[in-house]
């Protein structure tokens, strides 16, 4: 499906999450999440999209787009990781397992593996601090990670 | 203390699902509230609980409900603090994931209070599966009339909506929240106003903590002076504490408020690991001055730690062994603080990428003792002179752990960083990159966002 065709197929999802706003533009980042889970990262055409049903110019709608961490701006992997370095896990020794994941993936942070399947992120604390050191593969959060874990998830990911 | 309360139903499976939830007695107290008391009654109620906010303030909750205008020009809003992201706490995704129908019993009892009909709970980008679950919950309780028009058969009506963030640690900061709820960049505003005179949508808003809200279903039912008892003087109820570095068993410990933090170390985290010799405890998240082994013997409550020069804070507690660097520790805090400023004020902006700047270069062992005093210079001229107290909490690392350690830091540079990378290094194999270089290739780390 063509981007756009993506998007207007979230035309109806879209009319039901303003809906419950007070204020449509208060559903940019709602919307900005539904359509970057579709389609990877946030697009120009997401960011027309979500002017489109918030009323608010694309050039705000960008500007929201750079301030959080969360959106993509470019194309990251199918599998988005998001490494914790925050003081807690590495007291718990987060640096080492870090270097241990760079080394089995083949890259550094904020890169993508050549063949798209995982890209990397060192990420401040994800408030998992009793499972340190951690990290959010996707949606999901493991904790307590050693390298064997760290092969483990690895080797299940598409 | 003998029982739990606020996590009564961590351990119990599928607490989240309404039907468990219910056989455990979500929902009687604030049915029974809705039907025969009037709104001002449970303001009272938690106001003579002594409930301060658990968001990191200590703001008494009772008092700022009570900041709402009172002639009703304007509808009332109610917005959850769920963007959980002080380093250092987890609390709040306890409560999300494991009890969301005792915060949805909260935040109902609270909009009755101050006469809301809409709230919003915030809650962190991050946490996807609390997002599920929370909104799964929100969705029974509508399908069982307990939100929506007419709850539990009373003329009220409340919606909820629960609301993502998108990954910026600013956004708890409550004003800042306000401008990202409304679709905007998370940049705190001036204050005054308050949100309670001018918040969401320019309406009168109360925000409160994820963890405060779940508190007040059981001063309805069990009574104020109950409540208050459980705590220490002014600090009512009981507290889930966040416990995590070098401790045998890190997780949320709830303990009554001024519980002391020698025992919570010792006594509930099961001691240091290893038997090894406590260095220093962050006592309430990355924001708080660090104390030393010897400043332990204090009661965990706000009046108690601001006495103790430290603050409560978020009550994530970090505990530190002697193998810990304390130039390494600053260097993790400092990164922090340099990437999640938002960039609105100049002193903030800059003060926290010199100081990460400076702090990477004695970690590096490129520094002077001169440096030492630059850090503490740039630190002062960060607190007190921007829009939200960020800036303050990013200076308070720097001079506690550069004060109190200063004999270390004095050595580190002296020795241009050898032979002293106590802490992570030895934690690390032999052969295998030193934690230093992960460190410095964060350097080229990902877009810093907001600036
Ligand atoms: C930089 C900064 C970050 C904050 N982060 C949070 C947070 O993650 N969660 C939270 O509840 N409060 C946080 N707060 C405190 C809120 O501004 C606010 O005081 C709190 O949500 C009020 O709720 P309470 O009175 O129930 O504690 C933060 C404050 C600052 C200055
Ligand atoms: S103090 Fe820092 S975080 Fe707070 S508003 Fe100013 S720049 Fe932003
Ligand atoms: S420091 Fe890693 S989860 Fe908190």
């Amino acid at each position: 499906m063509s981007p756009e065709a993506v998007l207007s197929a979230l035309d109806p999802q879209a009319q039901k999450i303003v809906a419950k706003y007070d204020q449509k533009r208060a559903a940019t980042l709602t919307l900005l999440h539904l359509a970057q889970d579709k389609i990877g990262h946030v697009t120009p055409e997401i960011e027309a999209w979500v002017s489109k049903w918030t009323e608010v110019p694309v050039v705000h709608v960008h500007s929201v787009v750079t301030f959080y961490s969360m959106y993509h701006q470019a194309p990251v992997g199918r599998t988005h990781i998001r490494f914790c370095t925050g003081t807690s896990c590495m007291l718990m020794g987060a640096a080492e397992k870090l270097d241990c994941l760079k080394k089995k993936l083949g890259i550094e942070n904020g890169q993508t593996t050549p063949d798209g399947r995982v890209s990397l992120e060192e990420a401040e604390c994800l408030c998992a601090c009793e499972g340190a050191p951690m990290m959010q593969v996707g949606d999901d959060y493991h904790l307590d990670l050693t390298e064997k874990k760290i092969d483990e998830i690895l080797g299940k990911l598409k | 203390m003998t029982e739990p309360i606020l996590s009564r139903n961590f351990q119990t499976p599928d607490a989240w699902k309404m039907a468990v939830a219910e056989k455990r007695g979500a929902y009687e107290t604030a049915r029974n509230v809705l039907a025969t008391m009037k709104p001002e009654d449970v303001t009272n109620a938690v106001l003579a609980a002594n409930l301060r906010g658990l968001g990191g303030a200590g703001f008494p909750t009772g008092k700022k409900w009570q900041f709402l205008p009172k002639d009703g020009k304007k509808p009332v809003y109610l917005v959850v603090n769920a963007d959980e992201g002080e380093p250092g706490t987890f609390k709040d995704r306890y409560i999300l994931e494991r009890d969301p129908h005792l915060m949805i019993e909260g935040i109902i009892l609270a909009a009755f209070a101050i006469g809301s009909k809409k709230a919003y709970v915030y809650i962190r980008g991050e946490y996807v599966e609390p997002f599920r679950r929370l909104q799964s919950a929100v969705d029974e309780a509508y399908a069982k009339g307990y939100l929506g028009k007419g709850i539990f058969g009373t003329a009220l009506e409340l919606d909820l909506v629960v609301h993502r963030g998108a990954g910026a640690y600013i956004c708890g900061e409550e004003t800042a929240l306000l401008n990202s709820l409304e679709g905007g960049k998370g940049y705190p505003r001036l204050k005054p106003p308050f949100p309670a005179i001018v918040g969401l949508f320019g309406c009168p808003t109360i925000i409160n903590n994820v963890e405060t809200l779940a508190c007040v279903p059981f001063i309805m039912k069990n009574g104020a002076a109950w409540f208050a008892g459980l705590g220490s003087a002014g600090n009512g109820g009981t507290h889930l504490f966040s416990i995590s570095g070098h401790v045998e068993k890190p997780g949320v410990y709830e303990l009554p408020m001024g519980t002391n933090l020698k025992d919570m170390i010792y006594t509930h985290a099961g001691g240091v690991r290893g038997g090894r010799a406590l260095k220093a405890v962050i006592p309430g998240g990355i924001s708080a001055k660090i104390l030393t082994a010897a400043e332990i013997d204090v009661k965990m409550d706000y009046d108690s730690l601001r006495n103790a020069g430290t603050m409560l804070g978020s009550a994530g507690v970090m505990v530190m062994d002697d193998t810990t660097c304390m130039v390494t520790a600053l260097l993790w805090a400092a990164k922090f603080f340099a990437h999640e400023s938002c960039g609105q004020c100049s002193p903030c902006r800059e003060g926290t990428g010199w100081a990460y700047k400076i702090v990477k270069r004695i970690h590096k062992g490129e520094a002077t003792i001169a440096d030492l005093d630059s850090l503490l210079k740039i630190a002062r001229n960060m607190e007190g002179r921007t829009i939200c107290v960020f800036a303050d909490a990013a200076a308070w690392p720097i001079q506690s752990y550069i004060t109190k350690f200063r004999a270390e830091f004095e050595e580190y540079i002296r020795s241009k960083g050898h032979g002293i990378r106590r802490g992570v290094s030895s934690y690390t194999p032999q052969g295998s990159a030193p934690a230093v270089s992960t460190l410095e290739s964060s350097g080229a780390r990902r877009l810093v966002k907001g600036k």
